[in-house]
């Protein structure tokens, strides 16, 4: 059984740069991240894997530093590391994001589960998954919480659904699930699980290796114009207000008149 | 007494006559200098008048040093600028800060590279162009409370985690001003005034001299914040930090900076066996690898608590899951220059682990920022669990309060410090948690009373406590400091000749005993 597990970098806190030309993030240079969707995706592979013995692969699309976030997927017990990597995929919107993502999956002869996160923090789009799924032909569920039940033919899993319901829904496999932060508590990598990574391999395959048609990748093969991008500018700023109740409540009055006038 | 910058202690004021200790003092007056020279106007007012007074920073102190009995109380809080940058020949950056400013902001400045530089010198500026090019800077030094003072840190001379390899603030304290009760001031840099032997002659900023003979005793060799520190040819700065406020009010801290390590990890390393974890700290810290930054502990009723706290309290929710079969846990912290080199030390603690009795794969490492929040969400889950835990029961029992010890002992003691702790502890059917900073063998043993005849039973606990720790050569308050609450267990460290010693020695500062009353010499009661 293999389960894949696919991975976005993601810009770490709040500082964001984009290309002012393709409107795109910058990665480059900027503190990259896991997304944190993407961590509950990796819990839920390991636990599968414990219980019933599969082969974990965590998968991404990305610049070459993107291998050191599989490295960590691996570190929590992900057994292979594969990178879709290629000047090509730059500035791919999701459509061509899922179609190379597919092509990487193809290239390892399938899978029997697609995990994803319920949706990145960067783009915020929630579509990969269900793309995905489309790409491969695979049946999938969005918003899922829990694995109820789990063997080699399929998985009885809970999902939220509209109005706060819950609906349990019985998937065979192969299939494509995007969770929540409800399937639980991310597991750090042990001591024992970054040593091992240590010794595991980042697989690399650009365009060429996937046979990706040119006309489908990176900024060539996305439809979505992004007609302008901007960082918003944050006015806040902290204030402290210190004394006595009586000095902290003159203080803001004033502030307030301030920030009023 | 009336001064403009006096204000009567009405219900307004509340807040500062107590401290984290919980404390309660009383006081008739309060004052919120802006500057040194109010500082000095109000401390002759004071001398004038004949009045007790006490210092306060953010009263985050834990030994109600900063709790008043009579008199003024001068509160820092409002001396909190910086007011100059330096750096030294081998690069090394320092800072000149007023005592007021609390850890958070200090932090926040030097992390964002961003400084009030209003009033600042042309050397200061030139520092400061440095200092932007420069690789990124911190201070070490990191007690769990973040809004504790700067002032206030030097004065008790505090620590955290990562004083294990960093040490205390007296380790990056450059120099310091210093007011006197009477007014009169002392430039110090460390460095420039050293003692010979056990004298220590001083000028005061108005060309006045002192000369102070120094106590006899031997501080602990182990990890110390207990009475005045006293050394052979000691340098006059280190009198100063420590001291408690009872010496004289700090009005400026000349802290040096520390480049920030580019790799930071963090290992939770669990244990089945309190014995194996003993071992494991024990051999970790025979390998003397350097990037080891600290190593803290917790107990298996310290795990109980977390475990609690995770299922009945929502605001606990985000601990993770701590498998049942664990009983202790050693945090690690690594500062390295590289992940190379991390992983070294890391794979070198996994090592430690295995050799001790544990398993590799029984831990958590935190490499990503999440993950390190998570861990730190975890260390700070116990203290403030327990803190939870007392306030529930006091309001049943108004008298109790947590019993905490602060006590360090030299290495060769530290499973027999261990051993003394739970037999006694079980003897006497108390409950408690332990944890704490085992890399220096300093480890809070904290008591949990259900009532007052426990509260009464723990404290006759402590004082036994400290006569076998006094006895292994340790120390009775290893960061905490002695404030109001722990001068008997002082005087069982360094003896009444020691006591009579130290208060020889305020008087050189202080003749009419007016700073500080009640901090270190006679006891408000309580531990």
């Amino acid at each position: 059984m293999r389960i894949v597990v696919c991975i976005k970098q993601v810009p770490g806190g709040s500082q964001v740069r984009m290309d002012p030309v393709t409107n795109t993030l910058v990665r480059e240079g900027a503190k990259a991240v896991t997304n944190p969707f993407d961590a509950y995706a990796i819990e839920l592979a390991v636990r599968l894997k414990a219980e019933l013995g599969a082969e974990v692969v965590a998968l991404s699309m990305g610049i070459p530093a993107t291998g050191a976030l599989l490295l960590d997927a691996a570190a929590r017990g992900a057994d292979r590391c594969v990178l879709l990597t290629d000047r090509a995929f730059a500035g791919a919107d999701t459509l061509a994001t899922s179609y190379t993502l597919a092509l990487g999956i193809r290239r390892l002869g399938g899978a029997d589960l697609v995990l994803c996160g319920r949706m990145a923090v960067d783009g915020d789009t929630a579509q990969i998954g269900p793309e995905l799924a489309e790409a491969l032909g695979l049946p999938h569920l969005t918003e899922v919480d829990a694995v109820l039940e789990a063997d080699a033919s399929g998985l009885t899993v809970q999902r939220s659904i509209e109005g706060g319901a819950k609906q349990t829904v019985r998937l065979g496999l192969p299939a494509l699930l995007c969770v929540t932060k409800e399937i639980g508590f991310p597991t750090m990598p042990s001591i024992a699980g970054v040593r091992a990574s240590r010794s595991v391999a980042v697989e690399t395959f650009d365009a060429e290796a996937l046979g990706a048609d040119p006309a489908r990748i990176g900024l060539n093969g996305s439809p979505t114009q992004v007609v302008r991008t901007f960082v918003p500018q944050r006015g806040a700023e902290a204030l402290p207000v210190e004394g006595t109740a009586g000095q902290q409540a003159a203080r803001l009055w004033e502030i307030f008149r301030e920030v009023g006038s | 007494m009336e001064h403009p910058l006096l204000q009567p202690v009405t219900a307004a004021y509340e807040e500062y006559l107590r401290d984290e200790s919980r404390a309660v003092g009383q006081a008739e007056a309060i004052a919120f200098p802006r500057d040194e020279a109010e500082v000095r106007a109000v401390l002759r007012a004071a001398a004038d008048a004949h009045m007790p007074v006490t210092l306060q920073g953010a009263r985050t102190g834990l030994a109600a040093a900063a709790v008043p009995g009579g008199g003024l109380v001068l509160n820092l809080g409002k001396l909190d600028a910086v007011k100059g940058m330096a750096q030294e020949k081998d690069g090394t950056f320092t800072l000149r800060v007023q005592p007021g400013l609390a850890l958070s902001r200090l932090r926040k400045q030097i992390a964002d590279r961003r400084f009030d530089t209003t009033g600042w010198d042309v050397a200061s500026l030139a520092a400061y162009d440095a200092f932007m090019a420069a690789e990124e800077q911190f201070l070490p030094t990191d007690p769990t409370e973040t809004s504790a003072s700067v002032g206030g840190m030097a004065a008790c001379n505090a620590s955290g985690a990562r004083s294990y390899l960093y040490g205390p603030m007296r380790r990056h304290v450059r120099g310091l001003r210093v007011l006197l009760a009477g007014g009169d001031s002392l430039t110090l840099r460390r460095g420039q005034v050293r003692a010979k032997g056990r004298h220590l002659a001083l000028v005061t900023d108005a060309g006045r001299r002192l000369d102070v003979p120094l106590p006899t005793y031997e501080m602990p060799k182990t990890k110390n914040a207990s009475g005045y520190y006293i050394a052979d040819d000691m340098d006059a700065v280190d009198l100063f930090v420590g001291s408690d406020g009872t010496l004289g009010v700090i009005t400026e801290v000349e802290l040096a900076l520390c480049p920030l390590p580019k790799v930071i990890w963090g290992a939770s390393c669990f244990f089945a066996e309190e014995a194996a974890a003993l071992d494991f700290v024990i051999g970790l810290r025979g390998q003397s690898l350097a990037q080891v930054a600290a190593m803290e502990y917790f107990d298996a009723r310290a795990l109980d608590i977390l475990r609690r706290q995770k299922r009945d309290n929502p605001a606990f929710a985000a601990l993770p899951p701590i498998a049942p079969q664990y009983s202790a846990a050693v945090y690690v912290e690594l500062h390295c220059a590289s992940e190379d080199e991390a992983a070294e030390a890391l794979f070198a603690t996994g090592t430690a682990m295995e050799a001790a009795g544990g398993r590799a794969q029984d831990s958590w490492v935190a490499r990503t920022d999440f993950d390190k929040d998570t861990l730190i969400f975890f260390r700070h889950a116990v203290p403030e669990s327990v803190n939870m835990m007392i306030d529930t029961r006091r309001k049943a029992h108004p008298g109790i309060t947590k019993l905490g010890t602060d006590m360090a002992v030299p290495g060769a003691y530290l499973k027999e410090a261990m051993a003394m702790y739970h037999g006694m502890l079980a003897e006497a059917g108390l409950e408690y948690a332990i944890w704490g900073h085992i890399g220096d063998n300093h480890l809070h043993v904290n008591i949990l009373p259900q009532s007052q005849a426990d509260y009464e039973q723990g404290k006759a606990l402590y004082a036994q406590w400290a006569q076998r720790v006094c006895a292994w050569g340790g120390s009775v308050s290893a960061e905490h400091g002695v404030g109001k609450l722990k001068a008997d267990t002082l005087r069982v460290m360094v003896g009444d000749a020691g006591v009579r010693q130290m208060a020889a020695l305020k008087a050189c500062f202080d003749p009419r005993g007016l700073l500080g009353v009640g901090t270190m010499f006679s006891p408000m009661g309580g531990i």
